[in-house]
């Protein structure tokens, strides 16, 4: 397979990510969002795009996101997403928790890790 | 398919909806649509750029299959969320949660157990075909204030032929009968009916047969006995059917058993109307107003339209009006009773429902915090109302379930103490229809108690409320208008409850102290009857206790208590023409001892004496009543009148003795003497010198067994205890009330106190500040004890209010006072205001003990 050496979207990931992108770029469609995610991804990101719609589901129960019908650019009746209060809360933290995790990580993977050594 | 999958795609289907699903097919075809589009700008064939699409989405069915498990699970999982969330907290608190729910329980017990009374006595439909077409007729007389009287049996006939509205009508009677068998006597209920009155009511018997019209008409001694009577005396034995019994006197065949629970068929024996002692006259126009007439309307009849065509008929026939009403068992004095009680103890519940909210309000305040947090985690406002909701729900659950045990025990409570005499008071019980009143209740307490701090949640800004968390209390201006409204609330509804209690101790007093023109204290009273109805029987009786010792006198009256009254032609001889006129008239035969015994003054002429025998002219003692009615103030002694064609000559005149009941104003009484006029059951009285005259029963009874062995003996009791059964009622509707508004009262003292301890702890503050430039402790001792003084009479006038409407709605169960009582207002308002001024007081002082230092240095 063509995509084997492309990274499939983690779950948690998914909704950082798609909180960014209405962040970043207003109400969005389905659609819209599945491509940004993998245009910025330079197509690195594999999202399986079917899996994004009852992540929509959740962050819309969550009261991250909202949604209502409307017209697209090419006059295509489509559901909009918009980042709400809490949603942008929530973008906060997941971010900051991604930060603190792959600095973390990051820690890892240099070549000494003499920091850790240290510590313990 | 498996079970498993059945029940979840039941599942499924209960948070499923059609909408969401054809709308997220929508979005996915025009993701689908959009991707192809940009498939084909990339130079695609139409073809390839449909797979594209397709594989690019990924399968869809399973995403669907996620996306609408996601949505029911969210359902749930905030459910579940919301109660694990509300079951710690509620656990968190103790102090609140015990509080509260013990306050709940107890109201909604309260509530419950009152409303199966209500249920079983005037809610659920009797056990009869198509019960609401079935209306009671009543005899109106309103020149003798007769109201819903009882009917002679020939006009119910009259009715009965000439209505067009109803399909047919049945005349019943309930009188007593002694029951003899080898070697014993008692005494049972019978009923006297016509025989229609089995497919009148649709009631079949549940075993062997009804008995006819032809029977009826023949006189035939035939009876149906109830189930009851069948199981005790017969061990329910088939043999019932077909066995002669021996009633007053004369044999009478059993020919069928009833089934059980009919409230108006379970007298002992029911016989043919006709069977009635001298039938023959008695349908005549003098005869007595003895008939309880019941018909079933014809299909489509209102009751309405029946009053009217009754009315026509009674004015055609002149004399009486007609009223007709629906088939009920209890009176209306008893539903508007039954309906104060369950209205005061609803009272009892917002009241309830009111603390808790104030309870919670406080605790909101503290918790204005938590609220806060949570909001600023992500929350959304809504599910924090949810929340609060979700808790006050849980906590009206928890308090509807204990309930529902608390009318267990207040149902087993009132069957035990049979508080009133109310029909199918005893079928009492908790049935599907109390259930769901329970689950109404526990409902409008949840939503009661919940909505108060959701309010004040609705009223403030959560932002808000995070920045002043410094300060130990942050008490919402909403919070406090909230609860001062409350606060009235429960003042206002303790004023009305108390009033009512009020004036119902002012009707109980009134009542108590009622003279019944008899002196009734070491008295007793026993029925007494013989199967032949003789003179002397009862003077031979007589003479054997006047001789027992501790027996002072004794005496003999037909009936001493008594119900409906027979209205009778009463021809009265003036010196130059005789005067006729109907008139409502309670005849019974005495013996010469008995207005001794019940010490009645003699106002005029003569008691009887033995010359006033069996072959001497028929004479008659009157009471007052009876002589200022048809005399007019005239001596009456030596006045002759006819009663139908028997002549009275007047040798006397008596007090006048409240026989119906303490509150009925005594009728026009007349007595004749035993001999002229024996009959085979009548009341003994007799007065001992003994203080607990019970003590005597055993010699009593023996004495009449020494003149007739076989003689029944039964309903031995004392007069005072007598008299004291025409107050349980009352008593007990009056210590229920009472109870009700002390608890009512004590809630809203909690309520004002607890409120005026808020708000000086929310305004510790601004009291250091008072003092620190130089307000006086007496100044803050006023100014808290004004507000709580301004709350309690806001709630007294709005109460006040409610208890003139209270007071004219109950006015037909008060006796002796009015509606608008000065004296039950005044004192009410001095008692609630005195509470209320206690409530406040100690708060108060200890405002006047803050020290301004510690009070600024809390910040």
């Amino acid at each position: 397979m063509v995509s084997s050496n492309k990274a499939d979207v983690l779950q948690g990931t998914l909704i950082l990510l798609v909180l960014r992108t209405l962040e970043t770029l207003g109400p969005l469609h389905g659609y819209g969002i599945s491509r940004r995610i993998e245009q910025i991804s330079n197509e690195v990101l594999q999202l399986n795009q079917g899996t994004l719609y009852p992540a929509l589901l959740r962050m819309e129960q969550e009261g991250w996101i909202a949604a209502k019908w409307g017209a697209s650019e090419k006059n295509r009746k489509a559901r909009f997403y918009s980042i709400t209060g809490a949603g942008r809360r929530r973008l906060a933290k997941e971010t900051e928790e991604w930060r603190r995790m792959s600095s973390t990580i990051e820690r890892f993977l240099v070549p000494d890790p003499a920091g850790l050594a240290e510590e313990s | 398919m498996s079970w498993t999958s059945v029940v979840s795609a039941r599942l499924r289907g209960l948070f499923e909806h059609k909408r969401p699903e054809r709308e997220l097919d929508e979005e996915v075809r025009s993701h689908l649509e959009m991707q192809i589009e940009d498939n084909l700008k990339a130079g695609m064939s139409p073809q390839d750029a449909r797979y594209a699409a397709l594989r690019s989405f990924g399968a869809i069915e399973p995403m669907k299959e996620s996306y609408r498990e996601r949505r029911a699970f969210s359902v749930v999982e905030t459910m579940a969320h919301d109660l694990r969330y509300t079951a710690r907290t509620l656990r968190k608190s103790p102090g609140f949660t015990i509080t509260s729910v013990t306050v709940l329980a107890l109201a909604i017990g309260a509530n419950t157990a009152m409303f199966s009374v209500l249920n079983a006595v005037l809610f659920r439909p009797l056990p009869y075909r198509s019960p609401d077409q079935l209306a009671t007729l009543w005899t109106e007389i309103p020149s003798q204030s007769v109201r819903e009287g009882r009917s002679t049996y020939l006009n119910a006939e009259q009715w009965r032929s000439q209505s067009e509205t109803f399909a047919d009508m049945a005349m019943f009677d309930p009188v007593s009968a002694t029951l003899t068998s080898a070697g014993e006597a008692v005494q049972v209920s019978v009923l006297r009916i016509s025989p229609n009155i089995f497919s009148l009511l649709g009631v079949q018997p549940l075993n062997g047969r009804a008995f006819t019209a032809q029977e009826a008409e023949q006189r035939e001694h035939v009876a149906l006995i109830s189930h009851a009577f069948w199981q005790s005396r017969f061990g329910g034995s088939p043999n019932a059917v077909g066995a002669t019994v021996e009633l007053d006197g004369r044999p009478s065949r059993i020919i069928g058993i009833l089934p059980p629970g009919l409230p108006n068929l379970n007298a002992d024996f029911s016989e043919p109307h006709t069977l009635f002692p001298g039938w023959e006259t008695l349908p005549g126009p003098m005869s007595a107003n003895s008939w309880f007439v019941i018909g079933r309307l014809r299909p489509g009849v209102t009751l309405e339209k029946a009053q009217a065509e009754m009315s026509a008929i009674a004015n055609r026939l002149g004399n009486r009006g007609i009223s007709v009403v629906p088939f009920q068992l209890t009176g209306p004095r008893a539903r508007l009773a039954l309906w104060m009680l369950m209205g005061a103890v609803f009272c009892v519940l917002i009241i309830a429902a009111t603390n808790v909210a104030g309870l919670s309000l406080a605790r909101g305040a503290s918790r204005g915090r938590e609220f806060a947090v949570r909001a600023a985690l992500g929350a959304s406002h809504s599910r924090i109302v949810r929340q609060l909701l979700a808790e006050s729900l849980t906590l009206a659950a928890l308090s509807g379930g204990l309930g529902i045990l608390v009318a267990l025990a207040g149902i087993r409570l009132i069957l035990a103490a049979q508080p009133a005499n109310l029909a199918r008071l005893n079928e009492t019980n908790l049935d599907l229809r109390v259930l769901s009143g329970v689950l109404a209740l526990s409902m409008i307490t949840g939503v009661l108690v919940g909505l108060a701090p959701a309010i004040t949640l609705a009223h403030r800004s959560l932002r808000a409320s995070v920045q002043e968390s410094g300060r130990s209390v942050s008490g919402g201006v909403s919070t406090r208008r909230i609860r001062r409204a409350l606060v009235v609330t429960e003042f206002a509804l303790a004023i009305m409850l108390s009033v009512g209690a009020g004036l119902l101790i002012r009707s109980l007093r009134s009542v108590e102290n009622v003279d019944p023109g008899f002196r009734y204290d070491r008295v007793l009273l026993t029925n007494l009857s013989t199967t032949v109805a003789r003179a002397d029987f009862y003077e031979r009786v007589l003479e054997q206790i006047e001789s027992l010792p501790g027996v002072q006198s004794a005496g003999v009256i037909g009936d001493l208590f008594i119900g409906g009254n027979a209205e009778q032609l009463v021809t009265t001889e003036g010196d130059t023409r005789a005067i006729s006129e109907p008139l409502r008239l309670r005849r019974d035969e005495v013996s010469a001892g008995f207005f001794k015994t019940l010490g009645i003054p003699l106002l005029k002429g003569r008691f009887f004496s033995v010359d006033d025998g069996p072959d001497s002219p028929r004479v008659a003692i009157v009471n007052d009543a009876m002589a200022r009615r048809l005399w007019l103030g005239a001596d009456p002694v030596g006045k002759r009148f006819k009663l139908g064609n028997l002549g009275f000559t007047v040798v006397g005149v008596v007090g006048d003795m409240r026989r119906q009941s303490l509150e009925n104003e005594p009728i026009p009484q007349m007595f004749e003497p035993l001999a002229q006029n024996a009959s085979r059951r009548a009341n003994l009285l007799i007065r001992t010198s003994v203080d607990d005259p019970l003590k005597m029963v055993a010699s009593v009874q023996a004495a009449v067994r020494r003149v007739e062995p076989r003689a029944p003996v039964y309903g031995v009791t004392t007069l005072d205890n007598r008299l004291g059964a025409f107050l349980t009622e009352r008593r007990f509707q009056t210590s229920l009330l009472i109870g009700f508004s002390t608890i009512a009262l004590l809630m809203a003292a909690i309520g004002i106190y607890g409120l005026i301890q808020y708000s000086i702890a929310a305004r510790t503050h601004e009291i250091g500040i008072r003092m620190a430039i130089g307000a006086r402790a007496g100044e803050i001792f006023r100014m808290i004890l004004s507000e709580g003084l301004k709350l309690s009479l806001t709630g007294l006038g709005l109460g006040l209010i409610g208890a003139l409407l209270l007071g004219r709605a109950v006015s037909s169960l008060l006796f002796g006072v009015t509606a608008t009582d000065p004296l039950t207002f005044l004192a009410v308002s001095v008692l609630l205001i005195s509470v209320a001024a206690a409530a406040c007081y100690f708060p108060a002082r200890r405002a006047m003990k803050i020290e301004p230092i510690e009070a600024l240095r809390n910040d």
